[in-house]
């Protein structure tokens, strides 16, 4: 109890201007904090949709060496897209995991001596924010080396938009002889 | 006390004998506040602002008087009645005692009254209270710090919103120095090691040169010992998160003029704890064992000798040391990039360490030398670095990177990245008192930089550097209460960074007939840089209150990486490009202060206001590149102008003589005002947060010696403000424990401090973790134990 006396009697003891001077500290500070300029900036990512009808490929899709696909995929933002790439490599170490949540089956492991890459980046139309792709592609099944090792890549799509966020999706596919 | 002061009130008595007398230290330095018992009598004394005191009412005859003093050997002695003149009592200090705390309190109020700029310093005890998983992680708590962390050992500081290169780190006045832009390293200094920490928050260009732009972390390993003294510490630490242990044992001797301390720290970590059984690497859901975050565990080895000679007009101190770590990095990713993870090999065991790892070395060598003249005071800094640093990956065909790795490289293919930089400083600062109220200090800074390069993945050229800076700078007393300082630097550097060719072949063009080319990833580049900056300061400090503003400019010269990286950072998914053609980051900062302290209440805050003409900012483009980005997105170093504000807040309020309120509180909002990001904030924006503090202290309690225990609420606001790649991060609350003390077992002295940190074992995203972009969460409750236990002899060495 005398522990509390004393508590009062120091509070009584600090003079009403020093607490006029920490309030007007504590105001200063509590508006410095409040006020935040708000300029609307963007802060949304662009969308990679792979759930479009043809939409291809997705998770687990089979390709086949020297037959030609059609990438398909819906790209949108709520501003402007930018550009997009994609980047083909093998997983025969099982050295990375896909993006998605999948379930598909990988083969065995496997040392890579002759697999197939293929990495290059496409423009969208400026000023677009929502673009459907439509590029026919075919994945050779050889090169003067000889054939393509087949079995398990990354089917890697990367997309920006016109502010520099991104979205990637690295997807789990088979590129197969046929 | 008050018990004391009355029975000297009621000291009237028949006897009219007195007791009189003066207590000093060796140095014949006046002891206030000394206590006096006669150990027969209930009667007692305190000792005045000149060591002296006075005890009425004694009869004659023969008294056992102790005399004791916080920090010194207490001392007993007869006495008899009565004494024809006042006695003298000189009391020796204890040797590399820990009891210092009110001097060096004392010191750091005074530091706070004399600097215009907005710092804090601490000593051991605090970090010993505050122990985290790094030097950073125990500075945490202070207001305007922040770190950037990976793991549960490894942190960089951030002051006020920024870090990397725009803090400088000193350590026994030379400038540390190891690859200080990467997000996923630490520091590489040892906590234990530590005896005090001075940050000044806000550009400090002016004393320490380029980098000090954002601010400065300056500490001092262990004090000298007291003379003819020999003596040690040892610490024992554990963890339950991360089953750490570690412990640091130091002994130092001095005999006469010659000084000598030995220190060793071991620690050796597992995993760390997150309160979650999974993980979201983007849509892909990484399970974990047991909560453990997957091959996060470390192990540090340190080692530091000091020894020097001290005489009257001359000091010199050399100091070698060696901090070698190794730590794994999060299994499920390396950066960004989600890995397989084989869970029978990296669940056997949280403690072993797999791939990704780091390794680093860091050897120093540091020579301080100071003359002294009656008016004048001469510092020589002399010092030696090599910091040596490896990442360690499985090889992955990456990119057009060969699938079979070829024999012919001098690099082991699992060795991501190598880093050797030697560093050279000398730095001679002059001190001279011109008139009994100006002092005039000037000095020269300089620093020769060669960093090598090796391993599969290029991100920074191999480099040297040499920067030189002259300053002058002058602090005037206006009046006792009123001071005025002001001071200009020149600073001249130049770079230059050698040509790098990739050591695989890449297709020029994308169609069938490949025809493979070493791309040139770095031209050899030289650059030369110089700067002129200046401060101005003012000082009042009214009784209890101190006032302070600072106007001043800044500098900080671009590094290679900002100049020339060229390469792919598959663990951001960034092909980063320098700019050769960038100029040197301005700073111009406003800092204002303000603060009030009485014996019960004290609080304080420190604005500032921060324009930078030309910030260096890695932006993130809306392109792709095909052939020397391997498909990834553009990022390139380009400048903005940038407008930041903000300011910490601080309160403390004695409730009862054993409670006390506190408040502490910081802000900072950034906003690029031009350039492609103009709007936006600066990346690794620390969001606005405060810590509600109640702290029960007490003289003793029982057998402990200045008990305390310590409760702190962390509110931490959402960062919603935010810049490309980061996300948005939401608010958070935490409770954190902290208690301690000192016992005597045995009559050894042992000082005890436990912490709880995450309480509530709450799960939350730190904005400022590298780990934040694969919602990786903080760590869970985490409880921390620290036994420091001081020995010494008295013995003549």
């Amino acid at each position: 109890m005398k522990k509390f006396k004393l508590f009062t009697r120091n509070f009584a003891q600090i003079k009403m201007k020093t607490l006029k001077y920490i309030g007007l500290l504590a105001l200063v500070f509590i508006f410095s904090v409040s006020c935040d300029p708000t300029e609307e900036t963007d802060t949304e990512k662009p969308l990679i949709d792979l759930s479009i009808d043809d939409a291809f490929p997705n998770s687990c899709a089979i390709m086949y060496f020297d037959e030609p696909f059609n990438f398909k995929a819906y790209f949108s933002d709520n501003f402007a897209l930018g550009s997009y790439s994609i980047d083909i490599h093998n997983n025969f170490d099982h050295h990375s995991h896909s993006t998605e949540e999948d379930d598909c089956t990988l083969d065995d492991k496997k040392t890579a001596t002759h697999p197939f890459v293929f990495i290059n980046d496409y423009e969208i139309p400026e000023n677009s924010s929502s673009y459907e792709t439509d590029l026919t592609m075919t994945i050779p099944s050889a090169d003067e080396s000889g054939l393509f090792q087949e079995g398990d890549y990354h089917f890697y799509i990367s997309l920006t938009d016109k502010e520099g966020w991104s979205t990637q999706k690295g997807l789990s596919v088979k590129i197969l002889h046929k | 006390m008050l018990a004391l002061n009355s029975i000297i009130g009621h000291a009237f008595s028949q006897s009219n004998q007195e007791l009189k007398g003066t207590v000093t230290n060796e140095k014949n330095k006046p002891l206030k506040g000394a206590l006096i018992k006669l150990v027969q009598l209930n009667k007692g004394a305190i000792t005045d602002v000149n060591g002296e005191f006075i005890i009425l009412g004694l009869q004659k005859g023969h008294f056992d008087i102790n005399i004791s003093f916080l920090g010194y050997e207490s001392l007993t002695k007869s006495v008899s009645l009565p004494t024809n003149s006042p006695i003298k009592f000189i009391l020796s200090k204890i040797p590399i005692s820990l009891d210092e705390v009110t001097v060096t309190d004392n010191y750091a109020e005074n530091r706070k009254k004399e600097e215009s700029l907005a710092i804090e310093i601490v000593n051991e005890d605090y970090l010993k209270q505050n122990l985290g998983g790094s030097l950073m992680k125990s500075l945490e708590r202070l207001p305007g710090i922040s770190t950037i962390d990976i793991g549960s050992g490894q942190s960089k500081p951030v002051i006020r919103g920024l870090g990397f290169n725009r803090v400088v780190v000193v350590e026994n006045n030379i400038k540390h120095e190891a690859q200080q832009w990467g997000a996923d390293h630490g520091l590489e200094i040892d906590q234990y090691a530590v005896d005090n920490v001075e940050i000044i928050k806000g550009p400090a260009s002016l004393m320490y040169g380029s980098d000090a732009i954002g601010g400065v972390i300056d500490m001092k390993n262990k004090k000298l010992p007291e003379k003819d003294s020999f003596g040690g510490t040892i610490d024992i630490s554990g963890k339950t998160n991360n089953d750490f242990i570690g412990t640091s044992v130091s002994v130092a001797g001095r005999k006469e003029w010659f000084f000598a301390s030995i220190t060793a720290t071991l620690l050796d970590y597992g995993d760390f704890k997150v309160p979650t059984d999974s993980v979201d690497i983007y849509n892909y859901r990484a399970a974990l064992h047991n909560n453990y975050l997957r091959n996060t565990a470390g192990k540090e080895q340190n080692f530091h000798l000091s020894f020097g000679l001290v005489k009257d007009k001359v000091q010199s101190r050399f100091y070698l040391s060696n901090v070698n770590s190794k730590s794994g990095f999060f299994a499920n990713a390396h950066g960004l990039e989600p890995r397989n993870v084989d869970t029978d090999v990296h669940d056997h065991s949280n403690r072993d360490i797999h791939y990704p790892y780091q390794k680093v070395n860091h050897f120093k060598v540091i020579n301080t030398t100071t003359l002294w003249q009656e008016k004048s005071r001469l510092e020589i800094d002399l010092g030696y670095q090599r910091n040596h640093r490896e990442e360690w990956s499985q090889y992955v065909q990456h990119g057009y990177m060969p699938a079979i790795f070829p024999d012919t490289l001098d690099f082991n293919m699992d060795l991501e990245r190598k880093f050797i930089k030697d560093i050279y400083a000398a730095n001679v600062k002059f001190f001279y008192q011109a008139t009994g109220k100006t002092q005039l200090n000037s000095g020269i800074n300089s620093e020769f930089k060669d960093n090598k390069i090796n391993g599969r993945g290029f991100i920074i050229p191999a480099y040297n550097q040499v920067n030189i800076g002259a300053f002058v700078f002058a602090r005037h007393e206006l009046s006792q209460t009123k001071q005025f300082q002001a001071g200009i630097r020149f600073d001249v550097g130049r770079i230059k960074t050698s040509s790098y060719l990739d050591w695989f072949p890449s297709p020029i063009d994308n169609s069938d007939d490949l025809e493979g080319k070493f791309l040139q990833r770095a031209a050899s580049l030289n650059r030369t840089f110089s700067n002129f900056t200046w401060s101005l300061g003012y000082n009042l400090n009214p009784g209890k209150w101190n006032y302070k503003v600072n106007v001043g400019k800044s500098f900080r010269m671009p590094i290679p990486k900002e100049l020339a990286a060229n390469g792919v950072n598959y663990h951001r998914f960034s092909y980063e490009v320098g700019n050769p053609d960038l100029s040197p980051e301005i700073a111009y900062q406003l800092d204002l202060g303000i603060a009030f302290s009485s014996a019960r209440f004290a609080a304080g805050a420190s604005p500032f206001l921060n324009y930078f003409s030309n910030y260096i900012y890695l932006n993130p483009t809306s392109g792709h590149d095909r052939l020397y980005g391997n498909g990834n997105q553009i990022f390139l170093y380009t400048q903005s102008q940038v407008l930041r504000y903000g300011g910490e807040f601080h309160t403390h309020y004695e409730l009862l003589n054993w409670l006390q309120l506190g408040i502490i509180g910081e802000y900072v909002y950034s906003r690029q005002l031009s350039g492609e990001k103009k709007g936006y904030t600066l990346p690794f924006s620390p969001p606005a947060s405060a810590i509600i503090n109640l702290k029960y202290h007490e003289e003793t309690l029982g057998g402990l010696v200045n008990p305390y225990l310590s409760v702190d609420y962390r509110i931490t606001a959402a960062q919603n403000n935010i810049v490309p790649p980061e996300v948005i991060t939401k608010g958070y609350q935490v409770f954190n424990v902290g208690m301690g003390g000192e016992v005597n077992l045995y009559k050894q002295k042992v000082n005890l401090s436990f912490q709880v940190q995450n309480l509530l074992n709450k799960k939350y995203f730190n904005h400022t973790s590298y780990y934040r972009l694969i919602n990786v969460p903080e760590p869970g409750r985490n409880f921390i134990v620290n036994m420091n236990i001081p020995f010494y002899s008295n013995k003549p060495l």
